[in-house]
């Protein structure tokens, strides 16, 4: 005899049930695989490649970073997957109560409709975790080859995408909600995703606020993450999005209510969130969990910066498109955030390319303001940058031990078996899965 | 004897889309234990009724009294179940396992489940797919659902649609043996023959209004029906 159940927990074997039966997310799993595996080869290949060359002095011992030689291509499939292929299973298990009816029976129980919501996010995440068998595999493969693993940066790119999962979810969900037909809702959440790389877009040409909020998208969200770096304000924010969208969500998941009740809703989550979202961007608190400390000066070098205590102004005169602005942004000024308390950032540009603005004699200059003095500098690399802060703090620049140089892991090995793993036994798993699945039920 | 306590009142309810009125105050009462049938014409707004009645449906106006009181939604929601007409739900489960669901997750009779699965002639078509089932087949299926459900009060629209004589008899017969326990049945129902059949009394709709309610005893049902819609 069965013991009784809680309502919430048949909800949750309804939701799953109804996941195993959707063909899109048979779909999905079948091509995660040769996903991940195309990306997983290559990246293998290419690693043996620059490894052969026996390159692995401390100059480009970067070049042999797993994280990113390895994991960032390899996951970045999980991306791709999240983009175009999990909307529409997220879309198809929320939007298929209202198209069949059982909506209309199952809001005849008290439960709340966010309660039914966060049934379907669980179930869809739950899916994707075991989707992320796929680069997990990959992950055992390259332990099998010999290659290096620091568990950290597993953990960084596997919780990136996991955050990045939820939030594709959680905006399928919404959209599933607030449309009438489930090919409408499709449409609204690639055109979000659109928009997002359009702001990323517009990030790039004209900079200011267009690239602060490109840096809270998921895209940039997920590179952080495929970096090692862990941002306390990217979580919090990716974390209010979420819960706003599944609000979003429950509130059009009540058929009986009126439509007027649930934009006020809406735009009262909205309001919340908007609000959230502002108080989000104010925690500095970030983790650089790459083994090779790719987001942060060398420890030596922190410790030197900790000495400051003034607040430093830079001034660059750089425009948005230029990749002088991109070095110094990346290699210089994102690490000295993570260590100063009190660094303000200002870019300074008439134009979005800069090759016009060329002929200005100062253009190019990054001025620094620290404790009433100032100096010019037009170096944009991390060196460079400390040097210039070193000499305006009156602080000694510290000698780098040389254990603290990274020295990369080269690994030469082809990727032997991965196509036979990802093409081949992937695929036919998934589908052999699928039939005992549809056989059983 | 006195005048019998309604177990639910339906005051003024009216329900419009954009300009179009679909139901204006609409007023009637549902007595505990009896078969009550909604009758009109096509369009009438049975079925607007039943979804603002079973909450689907948000309503513009109007209540649902128990007593003088007004009903919360919670409470309607321990008062009435309500069946859709046309819906396929959880397509790709089998029938045996949405009676289970419904059992569970709406906290239903299990006691009853084969009784009901026997009654409503479903045991063939246990393990087949809510999706795969005829429109008969599938009626019965959702009416089964109904059947298990544990509020007192069945809200069924067109409960004999796609059924055919033989199944309408026995389905009728069904549904009067729940309302003989006790439980309440009102049905939408667009065929006066087969509304007479199972019936004790009737609400009168057309055009979005009620225009007659009663049990019409000793009166020809289709008659009574031509004459107020």
């Amino acid at each position: 005899m069965r013991s009784p159940r809680s309502a919430a927990a048949w909800l949750l074997e309804k939701e799953w049930r109804e996941l195993l039966a959707s063909r899109a997310w048979w779909m999905f799993l079948v091509l995660i695989g040769p996903l991940v595996g195309i990306s997983f080869i290559d990246a293998v290949r290419t690693y043996a490649e620059a490894s052969g060359l026996n390159g692995t002095t401390a100059g480009v011992g970067e070049a042999f970073s797993p994280l990113i030689g390895i994991w960032a291509p390899t996951f970045s499939a999980c991306e791709i997957a999240a983009a175009f292929l999990l909307p529409f299973v997220a879309i198809r298990l929320v939007a298929g109560d209202k198209q069949s009816g059982a909506l209309k029976l199952e809001t005849q129980h008290r439960m709340s409709s966010f309660q039914r919501v966060l049934a379907k996010a669980a179930v869809l995440m739950a899916g994707w975790m075991i989707a992320s068998a796929a680069p997990l595999i990959a992950v055992a493969l390259w332990t099998w080859y010999g290659g290096s693993l620091h568990p950290p940066e597993i953990a960084s790119v596997l919780g990136g995408h996991l955050l990045n999962a939820a939030l594709v979810v959680a905006l399928a969900a919404a959209a599933a909600c607030v449309t009438e037909h489930p090919s409408t809702a499709a449409i609204v959440t690639l055109a979000v995703t659109v928009g997002t790389w359009i702001l990323n877009f517009a990030a790039a040409v004209h900079g200011g606020l267009w690239e602060v909020a490109a840096g809270y998208t998921p895209t940039a969200m997920v590179a952080d993450f495929q970096h090692g770096l862990v941002r306390l304000d990217v979580l919090l924010m990716a974390t209010t999005f979420i819960v706003a969208l599944l609000t979003v969500a429950a509130a059009w998941m009540r058929p009986g209510v009126p439509v007027r009740r649930r934009v006020r809703d809406t735009i009262a989550a909205a309001a919340v969130a908007s609000v959230a979202v502002l108080v989000c961007t104010v925690p500095r608190a970030s983790w650089d969990l790459s083994e090779d400390r790719a987001n942060s000066f060398s420890r030596s070098d922190e410790q030197a910066l900790r000495q400051i205590d003034a607040p430093l102004r830079i001034e660059a005169r750089l425009a948005p498109e230029d990749p002088r602005r991109f070095d110094l942004e990346h290699r210089a000024l994102s690490k000295l955030r993570r260590v100063l308390p009190d660094v303000d950032v200002e870019y300074v540009s008439a134009t979005s390319i800069g090759l016009f603005e060329q002929s200005n004699p100062h253009y190019g200059e990054i001025t620094f303001q620290l404790d009433g003095r100032s100096a010019v500098s037009r170096a944009t690399t991390a060196e460079g940058v400390l040097d210039t802060i070193y000499e305006l703090a009156h602080v000694a620049p510290p000698a780098i031990a040389d254990g603290e140089i990274f020295r990369g892991h080269p690994l030469a090995a082809p990727p032997t078996g991965a196509a036979l793993i990802f093409y081949g036994v992937w695929p036919a798993a998934v589908v052999g899965a699928a039939l005992i699945w549809r056989k059983q039920a | 004897m006195g005048p019998v306590t309604p177990l639910l009142r339906i005051s003024n309810l009216t329900k419009r889309y954009g300009r179009v009125i679909a139901l204006q105050d609409v007023s009637f009462a549902v007595h505990a234990g009896e078969v009550l049938g909604l009758i009109g014409p096509n369009g009438s707004g049975k079925t607007t009724l039943f979804e603002c009645l079973g909450g689907v449906l948000p309503r513009d106006s109007g209540e649902l009294l128990r007593g003088d009181r007004p009903i919360t939604s919670a409470e309607r929601l321990q008062l009435l179940f309500y069946i859709p007409d046309s819906i396929a739900p959880w397509p790709s489960q089998t029938v045996r396992w949405a009676l289970d669901f419904a059992i569970g997750f709406f906290g239903g009779n299990r006691e009853r489940r084969d009784e009901i699965v026997q009654r409503l002639g479903i045991t063939p078509f246990l393990d087949v797919t809510m999706g795969a089932l005829s429109k008969g087949q599938r009626k019965r299926a959702v009416l089964a659902l109904g059947l298990l459900a544990p509020q007192p009060v069945l809200l069924a629209d067109e409960p004999f649609d796609g059924l055919d004589l033989r199944q309408t008899r026995e389905v009728a017969q069904v549904l009067r043996e729940h309302a003989m326990r006790g439980r309440t049945m009102f049905l939408s129902i667009h065929q006066i023959s087969d509304a007479a059949r199972v019936c004790d009394r009737f609400v009168l709709l057309s055009n979005g209004r009620s225009v007659g309610e009663g049990a019409f005893a000793g009166q020809d049902l289709e008659e009574v029906f031509l004459a107020l819609t």
